[in-house]
């Protein structure tokens, strides 16, 4: 921008921020760590959103995932028997045979207070028994339950089963996930950096002119920290913002898949997270500035 | 103020710029310091400022022992001093304004005075009006005034010029010089490194003439006239 000064020239001017001080240049090398940053954090978020609707898929949120075995033509001794035998196997917390009653009620809930049709339904339906695991419940609890349910000709839920193995994969997903972040995170920290190291090396006389002024360390060292946390900060929002456009593109088949999944919940540590590898960044980057302002002759 | 006991500086490179410079500066005065190039004057402005230590002898400036003082020691006295460089070193990625607040800044002034104090600084050097222009804006002369104004934007006591009228015409060196003299008179020791021996006449000081890193000469200014001291110079130990 430039204005008419009184001799007639055009001169430079620059917006202002309060107090009169004017942002600090902002070039290609900023605007690269930024698109950089800023695509990272991206697929960064995009890997979470995919987390979050794989776990929302999986009802990885509920804590209390239970087993449910189907013994036909149950007669109650047999139905206690095969009861106490499941409570034997390691890795169960509870067993639970399942009255009647409630599977009355849950039937008429589910069909809408067709009582008639519920009687006729329930005549035909298995004993049931409800299975809950452990906390330390093993990776061969499933396998276990099913060898003493086939003892006694009775079956098991297999989609609880097949439920519970893809909330383990996405546990250990979440975990490699976790470790993914950090070593982007560095990467990031690394381009904020080495972006600010030359930041520094262009303002080399600023940078100087403060110390033969008498500046202190952090006087010398707060603005680039600044401008470090900005820029992760700036890079984080466009990063939430190009979140929105495959979130929008794959709504309707989250929708299908009944997976719960949230952009918003994603804002924060985006915004933060960037602000946060921004200013390691700077620090890394004005670490390595000579904290001597005088040299020895 | 200042007083300097068989200094001697030698660089890293093994040059040596000052073989034992001995010489005091009173306060208050107006101090030219002269001599060829490569006579140490400028070596002699960077040890007063501590920009670089002194590899023996004495110097104190303002009390401060400068060869064995702190960085927070050496901190605190530039902050009490204002420089002025012949190539001015103004940030022209800032305006006028911001280049005048920065020592005020970093002596941690509160930002609703900076503007206040900033105008009035340019306006004692004619500059009030472009309190918003960027330096590249200004003619040479403007930006020398510019630099004057930041260095006494904090009222030091002392100002140290490094040849800031070098690249002036006669005629802007001599309002630049007026500058100087006005902050003399209002209380600031002014020591300045020059090569402009025509401006002694019109505006006159004690002088410390240097030659080859050790005062040749010392002629102190007093009433309209100058009195000459003798000073014996000092041979280097081998």
């Amino acid at each position: 921008m430039f204005r008419k000064s009184d001799n007639g020239l055009q001169e430079r001017t620059m917006p202002r921020l309060p107090g009169g001080f004017s942002l600090p240049p902002f070039g290609l090398h900023q605007w690269l760590a930024l698109v950089i940053v800023c695509i990272a954090l991206w697929a960064v978020g995009l890997l979470w959103l995919g987390l979050q609707a794989g776990s929302s898929w999986t009802q990885g949120w509920r804590q209390d995932i239970r087993f449910h075995i189907y013994l036909e033509q149950a007669d109650a001794p047999r139905l206690q028997a095969l009861a106490d035998k499941l409570a034997k196997v390691p890795g169960v917390a509870g067993v639970r045979i399942v009255p009647i009653e409630e599977t009355r009620t849950w039937l008429d809930t589910w069909l809408g207070g067709s009582a008639g049709v519920a009687r006729e339904l329930l005549a035909a339906l298995p004993g049931t028994i409800e299975v809950t695991p452990g906390l330390h419940g093993g990776e061969f609890l499933y396998a276990d339950l099913a060898d003493t349910a086939k003892a006694f000709g009775a079956s098991i839920n297999q989609g609880e089963a097949h439920l519970v193995q893809a909330q383990r994969v996405i546990a250990r997903v979440e975990s490699l996930l976790w470790f993914g972040t950090l070593i982007i995170g560095l990467a990031m920290i690394i381009i904020i950096s080495n972006t600010l190291r030359m930041t520094l090396l262009a303002r080399a006389d600023e940078v100087q002119l403060m110390r033969l002024l008498g500046a202190g360390e952090w006087f010398v060292r707060m603005p680039f920290l600044l401008e470090g946390g900005l820029l992760g900060a700036g890079a984080g929002m466009f990063a939430w913002l190009l979140l929105w456009p495959p979130l929008i593109a794959v709504g309707d088949w989250l929708q299908q898949l009944n997976a719960d999944v949230s952009g918003f919940a994603l804002f924060l540590p985006l915004l933060l997270g960037g602000a946060l590898v921004g200013w390691l960044g700077a620090l890394l980057a004005t670490t390595r500035m000579a904290s001597e302002n005088t040299s020895a002759a | 103020m200042i007083q300097m006991n068989r200094l001697m500086l030698r660089y890293p490179t093994g040059k040596t710029a000052l073989s034992g410079m001995t010489m005091n500066i009173e306060k208050g005065r107006f101090a030219y310091l002269t001599g060829e190039s490569g006579a140490g004057k400028s070596s002699l402005l960077r040890c007063l400022y501590g920009g670089v230590r002194p590899s023996s002898g004495q110097l104190t400036v303002q009390g401060v022992d400068v060869r064995s003082a702190g960085q927070s020691q050496i901190r605190k006295l530039r902050r009490d001093i204002g420089i002025i460089f012949q190539d001015h070193r103004l940030l022209f990625s800032r305006t006028v304004f911001e280049n005048v607040a920065l020592p005020l800044r970093v002596q941690g002034w509160k930002p609703d005075r900076l503007v206040a104090r900033a105008e009035k600084v340019l306006e004692f050097v004619g500059l009030k009006d472009r309190l918003w222009s960027f330096p590249e804006a200004l003619s040479g002369g403007e930006q020398q005034r510019v630099a004057i104004a930041r260095a006494m934007s904090t009222k030091p006591s002392l100002i140290l010029a490094d040849e800031p009228t070098g690249n002036l015409d006669i005629g802007t060196a001599r309002h630049v010089m007026d500058y100087l003299m006005e902050l003399n008179r209002q209380g600031s020791t002014v020591i300045m490194a020059t090569h402009d021996l025509h401006l002694l006449d019109t505006h006159p000081g004690d002088i410390f003439r240097l030659h080859a890193g050790a005062l040749a000469e010392e002629l102190h200014f007093v009433q309209g006239k100058v009195r000459a001291q003798e000073e014996e110079s000092y041979v280097p130990e081998i």
